[in-house]
């Protein structure tokens, strides 16, 4: 049968994803062709070169398209009850125009995923997050008076990070970013739309998030592109992304962590202990989901660790085992990357107790090569990290350097 | 708990009440409140009794008590067009031959493999997550018991548990008055017809005590009640009817007292519910004390009442066309075979009154009241409950009377209408429901009232739940509320 469709609309994207509002713009840029289903959207895993759009984020500024991102309105006189009674921390010292990077868990104490909640003002927030919550947020929200709506589509967004995306919108005449500090947000103007201008992100460096309606999104983008210019703007992919996030020390739900609600078997899920998350529980504050397992769980040794590590050499221990004393094996990599702004080769890796506790020496990573068609199986040793490997002083300079 | 605590029993049904006594009799001081003006729960309002006929409360729980009931057990009257069917603990009259040979082999198989599975009654049901020693010897006692029905019968239980109890009422008695009485047994009180997947069990929950028959306290069901509320008393208990608990109060997880509707607080360091499950931990407690999961559990319950109530008051005794008059022992089964008693479900199922309503009466001879519970008329009527409906599903109840009673639309001078939605509001009970939730395979043992609630002791420190809706279920049996009361005095933590 003759397809009807002689000319689809979107030539380079495969059958079933959608594209989302920024599309125009980023196909004429992907000269790559490389695409990738994000919640259905086609969004772009690397346009021209990975190094580059990676350097970009690191030496100059970089718009990355994140609107496939879930995003749920949580409004109501109860909101606030809502939202203090899903995540883990005090939602109440939440001051409106905050942002704070959150978890949730279940009655287990297992993690379901993590995100970043806004609070637009006393009685409404927006969550934001990479799976989609809506059942939960309406199991946690039963009985209190407060909404739940998906604004996942009802939104555009846009990463713009990297050390010159400060004086990007400087260029733009956006007076109101002089003086926000890490994790605020404000209206603000980019050309004549409206948009809301958040100091978050996800590369340890300088860099903002910008939340507008998808009608605005094209005019918003060009108003940024134009402008970026004498900054270096970049448009970049999600490989870039990725390795930025090895980086920085963001953990990535699905790659790290599997979320208690999409696990099978009962050991796959975590705790927030066995994450390296137990600061962000507030015991101290009225019943919260899981505080009872979690309190139970506080008392007792996790029975593993999501670590940080840096591995010797320089080839990346991607899906590596890891052994004790080169024999035992004690844990694997999740995510792996040799990183070249630190010069080091980095991983984040789950070690089985008591290693990454009390057992944190002698540690090896099993990484096999390909040299021409031949495997080689290498150890390398590997040590436990305590900090994320790059976190720039930019970050949190208010107001912000021009660099 | 310390000696002289006080203690609070929400609700003065006889679990409630049973709870309360052992608790006072182990040096506590409970204070029982009611919403209600009267003690007893759903069987001790003189006025309008909604539970007629009392099924035995467990010999142990009375003796814990230290009181003495004298208990006669009724006779199940089941008319037909050829005359009046008897069934009574000795005998089987009035029904066909070799009907009535085949129903005693099959009940006396029936009543062996129930009390095989009594021993899982009077004890709070097995652990499966954190199978402590304790559960598995309480396992294991059952299992011993089972295994004494030997190969044949164990095999036959297994074989029957979870299948219905239509197929095997058509495999072992074929259908008629006799049949009939058992799939009413299997189902009073349920949203299940006899053709429901596991009826064979819920009759055999039934049957392990006392064979499932019902009993008349001598002297009436006011002597039952009187005397479960001296046991409080005497001890040091406290009883307060009129007394609405509106709010359970909680400071840093743990129970602290209640609030009632007037705003009165009265402290307590530990709460025994025995109002229905959803009422005890949505509406007094909230969902802001319990994870998600487990008030969604909670709210899934099933709990859909197909009971309505009807009294009437009458000028003289109702008589059968063969001119006797059933006594205040007899207990009158209306229902002509099993399947119409699934047709009738079949009715409720989609809404709708049954064209042929299956009914249980009693005729209180003292009062001349007949009261009859009439069975798959659902709380939640297609189109509502209006006085429209109320009237036509008192004539129905009325024309089958009739066909039983000739001449009983001239007797009636007076009727008084529950449905079970008049049930929910009165008692507090989701769907107005006979056990306060659904007594179905997955609402049972471990899982009653739901998964994760099951050992009485709730999340919340100190609150444990004491009633029908708790394991092993409605009925007058005593129970829940004597299992309620040991886990708090154990000690008991979720
Ligand atoms: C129509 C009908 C007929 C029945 N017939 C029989 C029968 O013939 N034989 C039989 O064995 N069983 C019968 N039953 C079942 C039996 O009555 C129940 O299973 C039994 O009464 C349950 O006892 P309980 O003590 O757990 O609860 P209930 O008897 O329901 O008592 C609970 C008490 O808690 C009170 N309460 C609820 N909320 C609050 C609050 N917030 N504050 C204070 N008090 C509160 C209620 O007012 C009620 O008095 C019948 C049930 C129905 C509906």
């Amino acid at each position: 049968m003759a397809r009807k469709n002689a000319k689809a609309p979107h030539p380079q994207v495969a059958v079933g994803l959608e594209a989302g509002p920024f599309h125009e713009r980023i196909a004429a840029l992907n000269s790559q062709y490389g695409w990738m289903d994000w919640m259905g959207f086609a969004s772009p895993s690397v346009l021209d070169n990975v190094e580059f759009e990676y350097f970009a984020i690191r030496n100059q500024s970089t718009l990355f398209d994140i609107s496939p991102m879930c995003k749920y309105a949580i409004e109501g006189a109860d909101a606030e009850a809502v939202v203090n009674r899903l995540v883990t921390r005090d939602i109440r010292k939440l001051k409106p125009g905050r942002v704070a990077y959150v978890i949730w868990c279940d009655e287990d104490g297992n993690v379901i995923d993590d995100g970043t909640v806004f609070r637009l003002a006393e009685d409404r927030f927006r969550l934001c997050c990479q799976e989609p919550q809506l059942a939960w947020l309406e199991d946690v929200a039963w009985g209190f008076d407060a909404t739940i709506r998906d604004v996942s589509r009802e939104m555009a967004a846009l990463a713009l990070q990297g050390p010159t995306s400060a004086a990007l919108l400087r260029a733009l005449a956006v007076k109101e970013m002089e003086q926000l500090k890490p994790f605020d947000f404000a209206a603000v103007r980019i050309g004549r739309k409206v948009v809301e201008l958040s100091r978050t992100g996800f590369t340890g460096d300088l860099g903002y998030e910008l939340w507008m309606k998808p009608q605005d999104a094209v005019a918003v983008w060009d108003d940024l592109v134009g402008a970026g210019g004498q900054q270096g703007l970049r448009v970049i992919g999600y490989q870039a992304v990725e390795m930025a996030r090895i980086e920085a020390g963001f953990l990535l739900p699905k790659t790290d962590f599997l979320s208690s609600r999409t696990a099978l078997r009962t050991d796959r899920p975590s705790t927030p202990f066995e994450l390296g998350l137990e600061r962000m529980i507030a015991f101290d504050k009225p019943h919260f989901n899981g505080r009872r397992a979690l309190l139970r769980l506080a008392g007792s040794t996790p029975r593993r660790r999501l670590v940080q590590m840096e591995v010797g050499k320089d080839k990346p221990a991607a899906n590596a085992l890891v052994y004790h004393r080169k024999k035992k094996e004690v844990g694997m990599v999740t995510s792996a990357l040799w990183s070249p702004t630190c010069k080091q080769n980095i991983a984040y890796a789950w070690l089985d107790a008591p290693y990454g506790e009390t057992e944190s020496g002698d540690l090896w990573v099993e990484i096999y090569l390909q040299k021409e068609i031949r495997w080689q199986r290498r150890m390398e040793r590997c040590r436990i990290a305590e900090k994320p490997f790059f976190v720039h002083q930019r970050r949190s300079a208010t107001p912000p350097g021009d660099y | 708990m310390k000696r002289g605590e006080r203690v609070i029993v929400i609700g003065a049904g006889h679990n409630g009440l049973i709870a309360a006594g052992l608790l006072a009799k182990r040096g506590l001081k409970p204070l029982v409140l009611e919403a209600r003006g009267h003690v007893g729960g759903m069987m001790g309002d003189p006025d309008f009794r909604l539970s007629t006929m009392p099924f035995a409360v467990w010999p142990q729980v009375l003796r814990a008590l230290g009181i003495d009931v004298a208990f006669e057990p009724m006779t199940t009257l089941v008319p037909t067009p050829q005359g009046v069917v008897g069934i009574s603990t000795e005998q089987v009259v009035g029904a066909e031959d070799g009907q009535a040979a085949a129903y005693r082999a099959l009940m006396s198989r029936l009543e062996r493999q129930a009390s095989a599975l009594s021993g899982l009654l009077l004890k709070p049901p097995p652990n499966l997550a954190s199978s402590g020693f304790g559960d598995l010897l309480g396992l294991a006692g059952t299992g011993l018991k089972l295994r004494g029905l030997g190969k044949t019968e164990l095999r036959d239980l297994l074989r029957i548990v979870l299948s219905n109890i239509h197929d095997l009422i058509e495999d072992e008695i074929g259908d008629g008055p006799l049949a009939a009485a058992l799939a009413v047994d299997a189902t009073l009180g349920s949203a299940m017809g006899p053709r429901s997947p596991g009826t064979v069990l819920t009759l055999l929950l039934r049957m392990a005590r006392n064979r499932g028959m019902r009993v008349m306290p001598k002297g009436g069901i006011d002597i039952l009640t009187g005397k479960l509320e001296n046991a409080v008393m005497a001890c040091g208990g406290e009883i307060r009817t009129n007394a609405p608990v509106e709010r359970i109060l909680v400071e840093g997880d743990r129970v602290t007292g209640v609030q009632l509707a007037g705003g009165e607080i009265v402290p307590s360091a530990a709460v025994l519910s025995s109002a229905a499950p959803a009422t005890t931990l949505l509406d007094l407690l909230g969902p802001q004390h319990l994870d998600a999961e487990f008030v969604r559990r909670c709210r899934k319950t099933a709990s859909t009442g197909m009971v309505a109530r009807i009294d009437f008051d009458l000028k003289d005794a109702p008589r059968f066309s063969g001119g006797t008059a059933p006594s205040g022992k007899d207990r009158i089964v209306i229902a002509e075979s099993a399947a119409a008693v699934e047709a009738a479900f079949n009715a409720a199922k989609y809404g709708e009154l049954p064209k042929q309503p299956v009914m249980e009466a009693h005729y209180d001879d003292r009062n001349r009241r007949l009261s009859v519970s009439a069975q798959f008329i659902p709380c939640s009527l297609k189109g509502g409950w209006k006085e429209e409906s109320r009237r036509a599903l008192q004539r129905l109840v009325e024309r089958e009377l009739a066909r039983v009673f000739p001449g009983f639309g001239s007797l009636a001078a007076a009727a008084r209408l529950m449905t079970a939605q008049d049930m929910a509001a009165a008692y507090r009970v989701p769907g107005g429901h006979w056990h306060h939730g659904e007594l179905r395979i997955d609402q049972l043992l471990m899982l009653r009232p739901f998964d994760g609630a099951a050992h009485y002791a709730m999340p919340v420190e100190g609150l444990y739940l004491c009633g029908a809706g708790a394991h092993p279920g409605g009925d007058i049996s005593g129970a829940p509320g004597f299992n309620g009361a040991q886990a708090l005095l154990a000690g008991r933590r979720r």
